[in-house]
């Protein structure tokens, strides 16, 4: 009698440790005594001083500048290559506002309101 | 063609066997590169709205729509947006069509309670006579009437009208046009015969197994198995395999396993695991003989929405072995030996014939064609997936070859464009159901069909 043949013949089954995960993780979990506490990432401290109103408002026009296409859902930068991209010709100085401070989540995408992505 | 040169070496298979037995090697692959690179999704994420996907096609056919206009009604004519039309002048917009249609299903009538309706079940075409055409543009929207067929006509497509804005609010368009074939690509086909062989709609797992006999002729005579000489010499000339979609039978998917508890189903196995096997098998042969693509259909294990992704190699564990199996996506794009295949598992064409009067399988694809788009009504009735910086699905290159898979027959057309565009249009059929495939020569793109039948206990001879 033969096996009935398995997926596991060709593709064995492996223990996966991701990247830079410390192995022995089952250890951890029994520790109840810890208290769960969600901590966010402190607010990351811009490199550059923040950016000023005149820049935003700036931005806030190109969000609504009907020519370059839907704005929701889209990082602005995204949303300026992509213009450039179908030839619309954004403006420059929007795109280097966008590279300068890019780490900035106020700048990089559109105005969110109430935290709603779109 | 292929049986001409057949016919005259029959009388081989009465002859006594012969010492050594002639061998035919295949022809080998010349040329091939995968052109689908655009439908092939990285990291997909779902979280943006469709709205980009209709402003991208919309800015990406617009200058080759208002340069037919351009070529078409005079290049002096006032190319306007909506929000720039005055009442009476007659002028020409580009923009997107929306088709107002009563029956079409919508999910918020099905689950509004006022209405208090039963589902609508599905029909085979949702078509009325009071539909109505609207044009969109960037910033506005306008009802459209005059001389363009409502019926004919499905949301999405991008089309110029000319004409005039009435008292009404309504435009009166005299005549429209599409974004016509798109500009050739430079013949580079061989100079011999080379045959490519079409087959969709394989159908494996489905509760009959009457098209497993027809199945495994197919794969005999592509390997060489079957007839004499001549038959194995022309099956030589066979280049490469294409499986267009529903590889797998609608009947796989079932649905009551989904609706019943889980601890009623852990035992059950999905009917499509069987049928992946015999899939497994078949390609194993095919594989050992001839380089095949494999697209996935609306009844494959892999993802809904278009682009559909290739189907895992892990599902087919003897078949991936070998490097003549090429899983691909839905819609597939190559150059086999310098010819330029495009084609689909047909769910783009099956969707316009819902929406269109259209009947007939092959004028939908070539109206797809002639409309520079392959799938115009994706997202608005099959499902697409939200494309945000380009419309992958626009035709920028006119195809050698555009084929459209799981047709009801088998309907093939060569259409020569005016700007030297010279395409083979190939409905290939579902072969569970007909049993046929299609055999295209890339020397002269001729297409011819090939069946299979076998002798059942009804049949009369």
């Amino acid at each position: 009698t033969e096996q009935p043949r398995r997926i596991t013949d060709s593709f064995p089954r492996r223990r996966r440790r991701g990247p830079g995960r410390p192995p022995g993780r089952l250890k951890d979990k029994k520790d109840k005594d810890k208290v769960q506490v969600k901590v966010r990432d402190p607010p990351r401290a811009p490199s550059q001083p923040p950016p000023d109103p005149a820049l935003l408002e700036m931005l806030r026009r190109f969000d609504l500048s009907w020519e370059y296409g839907p704005c929701t859902g889209i990082t602005r930068l995204q949303r300026w290559e992509r213009a450039q991209e179908l030839g619309l010709s954004p403006p420059g100085p929007i795109r280097d506002a966008l590279l300068e401070h890019r780490d900035n989540p106020d700048v990089t995408y559109r105005w969110v309101w109430d935290g709603m992505g779109g | 063609m292929f049986s001409e040169r057949a016919a005259p070496t029959a009388q081989g298979l009465l002859a006594p066997p012969s010492a050594e037995p002639p061998t035919f090697p295949r022809v080998p692959v010349a040329g091939y590169s995968d052109c689908s690179q655009p439908f092939r999704l990285g990291e997909r994420s779902f979280s943006r709205q469709y709205a980009h996907i209709y402003a991208v096609r919309l800015a990406g056919m617009r200058p080759a729509l208002e340069r037919r206009a351009r070529g078409r009604w005079g290049s002096d004519i006032a190319l306007r947006k909506l929000s720039e039309l005055q009442a009476g002048e007659k002028c020409c917009v580009v923009g997107t069509l929306f088709k107002d249609m009563q029956l079409q299903p919508s999910i918020l009538q099905e689950i509004s309670e006022e209405h208090n309706l039963v589902p609508q079940p599905p029909l085979p075409k949702y078509i009325q006579p009071s539909d109505e055409l609207i044009l969109e543009d960037e910033l506005q929207r306008i009802k459209l009437e005059g001389a363009i067929d409502v019926q004919r006509l499905v949301t999405g497509t991008i089309v110029a009208v000319y004409g005039s804005e009435q008292e009404d609010g309504r435009f009166l368009v005299e005549d429209h046009c599409f974004a016509d074939l798109p500009p050739p690509l430079p013949w580079d086909g061989p100079s011999s015969d080379r045959f490519v062989l079409l087959a969709s709609g394989l159908g494996l797992g489905s509760v009959s197994g009457e098209a497993l006999l027809s199945t495994q002729l197919l794969v005999d005579v592509v390997t060489g198995q079957l007839g004499a000489e001549g038959e194995q010499s022309c099956a030589a000339h066979i280049t490469r395999v294409i499986l267009a979609g529903n590889l797998l039978s609608q009947n796989t998917q079932s649905r009551d396993t989904i609706n019943k508890a889980k601890y009623l189903t852990k035992k059950t196995q999905a009917a499509s695991v069987e049928a992946v096997k015999m899939l497994d098998e078949i390609l194993l042969q095919l594989c050992t003989s001839v380089p095949v693509d494999v697209m996935p259909g609306e009844f494959d294990p892999t993802n809904y929405t278009l682009p559909q992704q290739p189907l895992h190699r892990c599902m087919l564990p003897l078949a991936s072995a070998y490097a003549t199996l090429r899983l691909v996506t839905n819609p597939y794009q190559a150059n086999l030996d310098g010819v330029r295949f495009l084609g689909t598992s047909g769910q783009n064409i099956s969707d316009i014939f819902k929406y269109s009067s259209m009947d007939d399988y092959l004028e939908i694809l070539e109206w797809t064609l002639l409309a520079g788009h392959i799938s115009p009504t994706a997202p608005d009735t099959l499902g697409c997936y939200p494309f945000y910086k380009s419309d992958p699905f626009i035709l920028t290159e006119c195809p050698h070859v555009y084929f459209c898979g799981n047709a009801p027959r088998f309907q093939s057309k060569l259409l020569q464009g005016k700007e030297g565009q010279r395409v083979l249009l190939v409905t290939v059929p579902d072969f569970s159901a007909t049993q046929t495939a299609c055999l295209v020569n890339l020397r002269d793109l001729s297409c011819q069909p090939i069946s299979f039948s076998g002798f059942g206990a009804d049949s009369d001879d």
